[in-house]
């Protein structure tokens, strides 16, 4: 295929709601981190929850016959093992970073020991009937041309996905709630001061995102696919947390790290029908991330540097002020 | 008696023995569960290591990869930098060992001890750039080295597949490396252990890395305790503040910490090569990154503990392998054992680190554990 055909294909329809697709299991531990960084507990257990999530969807699907049913119960283990880690790290005082690779290690081998015992297989689980959850074709939407094309026919996941992100941006600027959570990650002593339990706070902003982590993961196993994989959340946890950081922990911001990630990744897609090797290709996702933060860092000095000189001009001129009177 | 009991380290020995009975004590109620025959199962996960010279010798290969992942790791998080980049430095360390090995005409000796370098030097070398982020722009050194981690993975196959793989092979990897550019084996050719030698030989391949291991811990341990280097990452790690206003270079001791750390992680990629593998292959290093971290933490991040939970979770390791293959339970039951371990022992209010923390508070009138490790730091320093 010539250069021609792919940047063609780039700017067709197709490959923007590939852009959505590959970002939408992102966007959901992404705005789980946020959530959980914003209270001060950054939750580094995303990766272990969407897999245990996934796992949890596809098992209970395939026993029940019900997709809702299902989901469900991919929420509440994500919940559970969420509060499971908030409870090591505020009444246990476990270091949060560590209790995080903790129950990620336990994700990876609980759901591999599990699908064993369940399937006899150790690599996914196509031996089960696990269920899909359903595409949504907008009406009106999808009859409008291009942007019916790009908007309409994704899995339901993916609408909430976009939802949540107003959703959470409701949350924590506009609800009472979210004001705190803010407040007790910004400032925890403050915050007691002003009677909000921090303790309770903090655990119920981690049970907020392992519901999150869990969707993403469930989005993978019941909508990308429709099995669980050994491992399936392949580090998009991990990117999720990358993009708290990019996004500046705010949730447009957020949505948009997510995005960015998944528009490389869809780039990177299209570049391996060219001659070029696959590998290389494959990188470019995570080498575009890693040059934003480090772009991102750079913008956030000069800005605090800026600030700096700001205020000591404004000293200097208050002094100076005072000196003439 | 009494003193015996309230003696720091011997408190922290007993917690994290409490923490592993109990993680295998979990494991087995698991295993009762799910298996046919759980006590067999059971039996030869805690015993199969040691029930053939070959598998002993399985478990201290696995043991000499997890101690330098361990002391990578024990080195950046005394420095409190949560790098976990040590994947991709062992990878491309085992690749550049591997390049070396078969391409560069030089004798035996030589080419191997060349191997040893450029695999130090790429381990080294992978820190850098997240190093670099941290150190002047502050970006959080987890998401970059994680990030990296997967780059580094992708030249690994690139390199592997477009370079070195044969079109013919049917696998996704290098030629086997000739025996005698292998490491040799750890017994030395002495007339009297000729026996020995023959013997373990013939049954497993643990290679003279033992001693480089060894010389690794020693190293790491003085690097640590016994350099000025050694004192100002761990002031680093213990108060940034205190360590900036002390006079010390911050940022150049956080771009060592996670360079000179790789120089580890490198030689753990050259036993994948040169010892293990025998030859680049395609996921050589799979699952070991985080493998590193479990064994600092057990180890209370001090080198000299790094050997025994090196050869206790290589024990683990080995002896789930032995269980999956005489057993219906599989190995990960391991990874679950390890989880709980992980999270009993760093659970700083369980077990008996209550007593100290009230005993800690008696005698100083506060119990940040932080201000004591400065105060004994400012003591040192003096």
């Amino acid at each position: 295929m010539s250069l021609e055909t792919v940047i063609r294909s780039i700017f067709s329809t197709l490959f923007l709601a590939s852009v959505i697709r590959i970002s939408t299991p992102i966007i959901f531990p992404a705005l789980g981190g946020l959530i959980a960084t914003n209270a001060g507990v950054p939750n580094m257990a995303l990766e272990g929850i969407m897999n245990i999530g996934a796992f949890t969807g596809v098992i209970v699907s395939a026993y029940t016959g019900n997709v809702w049913i299902a989901i469900l119960a991919g929420i509440v283990a994500g919940v559970l093992v969420a509060l499971i880690l908030g409870f090591f790290h505020l009444y246990l005082d476990t270091d949060l970073f560590i209790a995080g690779l903790g129950i990620n290690l336990f994700a990876t081998g609980s759901t591999v020991f599990l699908m064993y015992i369940l399937t006899g297989d150790k690599g996914n689980t196509t031996t089960l009937k696990s269920l899909s959850v359903p595409e949504l074709h907008i009406p009106l939407l999808k009859d409008i041309p291009y942007l019916g094309e790009i908007l309409s026919g994704h899995p339901a996941f993916t609408y909430i996905a976009f939802a949540l992100v107003i959703v959470v941006y409701l949350f924590l600027y506009r609800t009472r709630f979210g004001t705190h959570l803010r407040a007790v990650g910004e400032n925890p002593e403050a915050a007691t001061t002003l009677g909000i339990n921090v303790k309770t706070t903090r655990l119920i902003a981690l049970g907020i995102s392992g519901a999150f982590a869990a969707l993403g993961g469930m989005n993978l196993s019941m909508a990308y696919l429709q099995l669980f994989q050994r491992e399936m959340a392949a580090g998009r946890g991990w990117i999720g947390i990358a993009a708290v950081h990019l996004g500046a922990r705010k949730p447009v911001g957020t949505l948009l790290a997510s995005m960015l990630f998944g528009f490389a990744d869809a780039i990177a897609n299209q570049l391996g029908s060219l001659n070029i090797p696959s590998q290389l290709v494959q990188m470019i996702p995570y080498l575009v991330t890693v040059a934003a933060l480090a772009l991102y860092t750079v913008q956030q000095k000069r800005a605090a540097v800026e600030r700096m000189k700001r205020y000591q001009r404004e000293q200097a001129q208050a002094l100076q002020a005072e000196g003439n009177e | 008696m009494k003193e015996f009991f309230r003696s720091k380290s011997v408190r922290e020995v007993l917690r994290i023995l409490l923490a592993v009975t109990i993680g295998l004590g979990l494991g087995f109620i698991i295993t009762l569960f799910v298996s046919e025959d759980p006590i067999g199962a059971y039996k030869s996960f805690l015993l199969g290591p040691l029930s053939r010279l070959n598998r002993i010798g399985d478990w201290l290969e696995e043991s000499l990869t997890l101690i330098l992942l361990g002391l990578t790791i024990c080195i950046v998080f005394n420095a409190s930098q949560w790098y976990i980049g040590v994947e991709g430095q062992m990878l491309l360390g085992a690749m550049a060992a591997g390049v070396v090995v078969l391409y560069v005409p030089l004798p035996a000796f030589p080419r191997i001890a060349l191997a040893f370098l450029a695999a130090m030097i790429a381990g080294f070398s992978w820190g850098i750039v997240p190093a670099l982020l941290k150190a002047y722009f502050n970006a959080n050194e987890l998401v970059t080295s994680l990030l990296l981690n997967t780059v580094a993975l992708k030249l690994f196959e690139y390199v592997l597949k477009n370079f070195i793989m044969h079109e013919t092979s049917r696998s996704v990897s290098s030629d086997m490396i000739p025996r005698d550019l292998r490491l040799p084996t750890f017994i030395p050719d002495l007339p009297f252990l000729q026996g020995i030698r023959d013997l373990w030989m013939k049954q497993t391949s643990v290679t003279v890395m033992v001693y480089i291991v060894i010389i690794a811990v020693i190293v790491a341990y003085y690097l640590l305790y016994k350099t000025p280097f050694g004192y100002e990452l761990r002031t680093v790690g213990s108060n940034q503040k205190f360590a900036r206003y002390g006079g010390i270079n911050v940022n150049r001791t956080i771009i060592l910490s996670m360079t000179v750390s790789g120089i580890f992680a490198g030689l753990a990629g050259v036993h994948l090569t040169l010892a293990i593998h025998n030859r680049l292959i395609m996921g050589m290093s799979s699952g070991l990154g985080f493998e590193g971290i479990n064994i600092a933490i057990l180890a209370g991040n001090n080198p000299l503990g790094v050997p025994i939970a090196g050869l206790l979770y290589g024990y683990l390791r080995a002896g789930a392998d032995v269980m999956e293959r005489s057993s219906d339970v599989s190995r990960e039951l391991v990874l679950v054992i390890q989880a709980m371990v992980l999270l009993l022992v760093t659970a700083e209010r369980l077990l008996p680190t209550i007593q100290e923390r009230i005993s800690d508070h008696k005698e100083n009138g506060n119990n940040n554990h932080k201000n004591n490790k400065v105060e004994k730091l400012e003591k040192e320093g003096a």
